[in-house]
Order: C-alpha cells, then structure tokens, then sequence
C-alpha cells in the first residue's frame, strides 16, 4: 500500500475531503455512501480448475480466480496413536488450516511483497476464521483435499483491490465442486468419474443448505462523520481512517413453517477485521496563504509555529488513531440487518453457477 | 507462499527432535480473566542503533507457557537514498523476524508470510502514532527480532495455536517498537501500546469468558482474539485486527475491542515506567 504514489495535489485532497465529510457525502462518481460499484460477474470460466469465477467492476478494474483441489495424505499427528478408538467426529476435528493454498498476484507488484501478503493472509484468514471450511476438506482419517485458490487481478491496480478479489473469492468457492465420493471408511478414496454427480462445496438450494457460506470482506472508510463503502481510490487518498470487515452468512437448519422469516434478513457472522493504514497519511501537507512567502500580497506578518495547527479549508495528513465510537460505527454498518453485506450477497446470489 | 525467485535448498533439513509424549495435564490459566503477565522493558539495549528496546514476558510457573523475549532496533531517522522519491513525511520501514529458533518449527532466513504479514500490521500500528511531517526526505527502519516465541514444544504441535500464538507476538511487537521510537527521540503524539483479548469457551460448558492476554496452550480453544495498538493519552486505536467467529450479537466485538484496550492500558504503563527510569538514569 505504501509504495502506491498519491498523485493529488493538497488542493484536491482538500476538495474531496471536504466534499465527502458533508451530510450525506458527496462522492466523486456520484455513488450513495453504501453503494457498490455496479459489476458484471460470471462463474465457471476455466474448464480446468474445479471453480472458477471472474468479476469485473465498471471503473476497469477485473480479477479471475481458479480453485484446485487435490487429494492429499494426511501426516498423522505423532500423538494420534494413544486414542485408537476415536469417531469419525473427532477426528474430522483435527484439520488443519494449511489444507488450504491461497496466492494472490497482482501486476506490477513481487508476490512477496508486504501488501500482497497482507492481502492474502486477509483473505485466507476470514476463509479459515470458522473452523467449517476446513471440515469440508476432510475425506477420511487418512486422506483430505489440499485446495488450491489462485488470485488474479488482470487489471492495473486502479484502486485497492480488496473489495474485487473478495467477491470473486466468494464466488469461484460457491462454483466450486468436488467429485463425489464412492468409497468409505478409511480406504483409499475411489471418486465418481462422472462430472455430473460431483457435489458443490458448498451445497446448493433445496439440500442441506445450513452451515456458513463463503465470507466477503468490505472495505469500508470513515471520513468525518461519514461511512463509505467500497471506496475508490481517490476517496482512499483523504480517508482517516480505512477497515477490512469480513463478514459470512450463517444458515440454520429451518422448518417447513418459517419461509418468511427467512426471506427477510440473514444472519451474518462477523470473522476478521483488519485495519488497513490508509494512503493519506502519505500525502503532502498544504500550505495555508498567510504562511506563504511566495505570495508576496500577504507576507507573513507574524512567525507561525510550525504548521501544528489546522487552517480550514487546508489539507493536512491525519494524525493520530481512531476513536472506539468510529470504529463501531463502522462494524455497526457492515452488520446492520439490511445493511450493505445484505445487499452485496443478494446480489452474489443472482449470479448463475455453472 | 513459497518464495519462487531463489532455488532454495530443502527446508527441512534440521529435524527436530521428537520427544516421547509427556503426560503433562493442560494447564490452566492461573491468572484472573483480568489480569496480564508481568512484562520486562529495557530500552537502550543496543548501542549501535539510535533506538532500541528489549521486552520479556515473565513465564508462567507450571505452565507451558515458556514467556516471549522481543528485542527491537530502529535505525533514522536518516536520509533516504538518492534514488528514493522525494518523501514530504518520513518514511517508515518494518522488519518483524523470528529468530530460527524461536519457535518449535524452524523458521528460515527469509521471511515467511506470517513475518511479512506482522510486519505490515506493526507499520499500520506505528504509522498512526508518528509525526511522520517533522522528517521530510527522511526514512526510519524499524527491526523487531523475536528472539524466543511463546511456544510450548509439545503442545504447539497442534495446528491453531500457532495462528493465535500471532496476536500475541504482535501485541508484543508494538509495545517493544514504540519503547525504541521513544528511546531515537522520534516524535510521536503517544506512546502507543499493545494489548490482545480473547473470548474461550467457559469451563463446564458454561457461558465463554473473555480474558485479557491469553496464552493460547492454556485454553482448550480459542473462539476469537483481538490484538490492537493504543494511544492511551489520546484515547484513540491505531490498529484493530479481530479473528475468529462471532455471532451477530453486537456486544461481543465491542466486549472484545474494550477488553483489549484494558489489556493495552496493561502494558503501556510498562512503557512508561521503563522510559521514566532511563530518563532518570540519564
């Protein structure tokens, strides 16, 4: 993130800064402060991989993701031999969380460099966050599935990918499927040649649909009073303050009786925040009339201190941390029943899996 | 990720001994929910550097828990190079390594994604307290080397302790890299502090509890933690990172965030009092 150049003048930051803390903000692309860049997504692109996802928003900016799975031995536990006689229950509980293999790239950057890392630890992390997904990678005692999630981003970096590579994560698991399994127990696994009958990852309408769904991360801003939403990136250059909320939706087991109940809100459960340093405390400070020499109408009359107070209307780079009631207002918003993660993963669900 | 640009040797080379099981019931945790481990903060530990600072994290009597030693260098503010771009704020540089031996699994040379991913949490943290603008074109290293991790050997074998054994490791981080900013004589609005909370399941499947500065070896599992940086004079967080799976209930995260920055609160006095007597000593 730190390497980005902020290409805006004082004046500009200034301008956007002020027009985005009004009430209700106003948005250099003239979006409401909860609403998404509009995006065009489709699932199952890559005949070689077992899911797949591409996702691309209006300002440009696309990224595909390719989900691998393998079958892989599981390396016993060297204390697993005092407690033979263990269930099958238990034993699905010793997954592991490296089970799962999540590399991002993004052009122009080294995929070691810190925040492509960061970007895909956040993303690994809110997958690993219930231990469910990593249950669904368990075969039996001996055997489990080591999944492979690549990240695209095909674009330039336009803006911070983050909100992109998420829902096209979350999409590409949704389209994900495994091949069915047809032996049991302990042996060595046979699977169904028949692409037909492989089973999704995560289960589909109508059957055992309870249990989470893949998490989204939303990337959220406050700038004064305000919370905005998927921020592009001139409003990530005068934002004081930048969260990562990685929220899944929950599904419990529902009777035949509470359709409605159902159709009105889901229940999200929140699993990671980051805070992301944002860009603007890398931006050049202003300097305010009075104080500059250059002009030589208004010379300086009086030495100022140096530059330790704010003249309005004069961009200065935020100093300091966050209030608490800043930062819970922020997850308050992501929460909200009826809030934005509604409204992201509705329109997800639109989205035909192939 | 594996790093793809060198040819590396095969990184299991040393195989670490394995111990017959120890039939070591799991501890306990012994301290109250409230209470922190006693820490150690020395600054001025290495004279070469402008700033440093060591912090040890008393170890636990009968318990797994072997304590955390952290040393950390900050080397600036100096000029950057003549190939940098003109920087109008200081520029701000965070190493986080664990030495090989620090924990039960070898680490390498080179950084793993762990370290990498430490290391961009402790800029975010530090970031927030700097007053990066008094140092334009100027840049600051700051290199924190975890010298013994807070690993048991038997039970760190399980994976899962050693994700959340993270928190911890960055709650000392930031503690011990604002101690050395403050021995350089950087200016900073704060001195900013590290504190972690977690939620456990309760005992005798009761309601779960929180406890402030867990030891992850000391409870059967961890539902969430909660690391974050804090500015105690200003009453303000620089970094927030939360993991784990909570419900919708609201209270739970705010619950969890407030018991951190009590945590936080813990662990700045310690800074303070180290600070205060190395100002004494002159």
């Amino acid at each position: 993130m730190a390497s980005q150049q902020i290409l805006f003048s004082p004046a500009e930051l200034a301008y956007l800064h002020r027009s985005l803390s009004l009430k209700p903000p106003i948005r250099p692309d003239g979006r409401a402060p909860t609403q998404f860049r509009p995006l065009t997504a489709e699932t199952g692109i890559l005949p070689g991989t077992n899911g797949s996802a591409r996702v691309h928003f209006s300002d440009g900016t696309e990224a595909i993701v390719g989900v691998k799975a393998e079958i892989e031995k599981t390396i016993e536990a060297p204390r697993a031999e005092e407690s033979k006689p263990e269930s099958n229950e238990a034993a699905s509980e010793r997954t592991r969380g490296d089970w799962l293999e999540l590399a991002v790239e993004i052009p122009g950057q080294r995929d070691d460099e810190a925040s492509t890392v960061f970007l895909s630890e956040m993303l690994r992390e809110a997958l690993l966050a219930d231990k469910e997904f990593a249950k669904k990678l368990f075969i039996n005692r001996r055997f489990h599935w080591r999944l492979y999630l690549d990240v695209l981003l095909i674009s330039p970096p336009l803006s911070y990918p983050l909100p992109l590579l998420s829902l096209t994560t979350h999409l590409a698991l949704l389209a994900t499927r495994l091949p069915r399994l047809k032996s049991e127990g302990d042996e060595d696994p046979m699977f169904d040649d028949d692409w037909e009958a492989s089973t999704f990852l995560y289960p589909q309408e109508g059957t055992a649909t309870n249990g989470s769904r893949p998490p989204i991360t939303l990337l959220v801003v406050a700038i004064g009073d305000n919370v905005i939403f998927d921020p592009a990136k001139e409003e990530l250059a005068v934002a004081e303050t930048a969260l990562a909320v990685s929220v899944a939706e929950v599904r419990r087991a529902q009777k035949a009786g509470d359709m409605e109940v159902d159709s009105k809100g889901r229940e999200l459960s929140l699993l990671s925040i980051r805070t992301i340093d944002p860009p603007s405390r890398l931006t050049p400070p202003g300097v305010p009339h009075t104080s500059n020499t250059g002009s030589s109408a208004f010379a300086p009359t009086k030495l100022q201190k140096a530059g330790d107070q704010e003249t309005e209307g004069v961009w200065k780079a935020p100093l300091g941390g966050t209030k608490f009631g800043v930062l819970d207002g922020i997850i308050q918003a992501v929460l909200e029943k009826g809030g934005v993660a509604d409204e992201v993963l509705d329109g997800l669900e639109g989205v035909e899996l192939s | 990720m594996a790093d793809r640009r060198r040819v590396n040797g095969p990184g299991g080379i040393t195989v670490p001994p394995i111990y017959e099981a120890e039939d070591l019931p799991l501890p306990d945790r012994s301290r109250q929910p409230n209470g922190i481990r006693a820490q150690y903060l020395k600054t001025g530990v290495t004279p070469s550097a402008s700033g440093s600072a060591y912090l040890e994290i008393e170890p636990q009597n009968g318990s797994v828990s072997k304590g955390m030693k952290l040393t950390c260098t900050v080397h600036g503010p100096r000029s950057l190079p003549r190939s940098a771009p003109f920087s109008p704020h200081m520029v701000l540089s965070t190493h986080v390594k664990f030495a090989p031996f620090a924990t039960r699994q070898r680490r390498g040379y080179l950084r793993d994604s762990s370290e990498r991913d430490l290391s961009t949490h402790l800029e975010t943290a530090l970031r927030g307290a700097l007053i990066a603008d008094r140092w334009p074109k100027s840049g600051v290293d700051v290199i924190v080397t975890i010298i013994e991790g807070d690993q048991a050997r038997q039970v760190a074998v399980e994976q899962g302790i050693e994700e959340w054994d993270m928190m911890n490791v960055l709650g000392g981080c930031i503690t011990v890299a604002a101690a050395a900013l403050a021995d350089a004589g950087i200016d900073c609005v704060d001195t900013v502090s590290g504190g972690v909370a977690a939620l456990v399941p309760g005992k005798d499947g009761e309601e779960p509890v929180m406890v402030l500065d867990p030891v992850p070896s000391e409870h059967e599992e961890i539902l969430a933690a909660c690391c974050v940086a804090y500015l105690p004079s200003r009453d303000e967080i620089t970094n927030l990172w939360l993991k784990g799976s909570l419900s919708s209930d609201a209270n739970l995260q705010r619950m969890l965030i407030a018991r951190a920055v009590h945590a936080s609160k813990g662990s700045s006095q310690a800074v303070a009092a180290s600070l205060t007597e190395a100002a004494l000593a002159g």
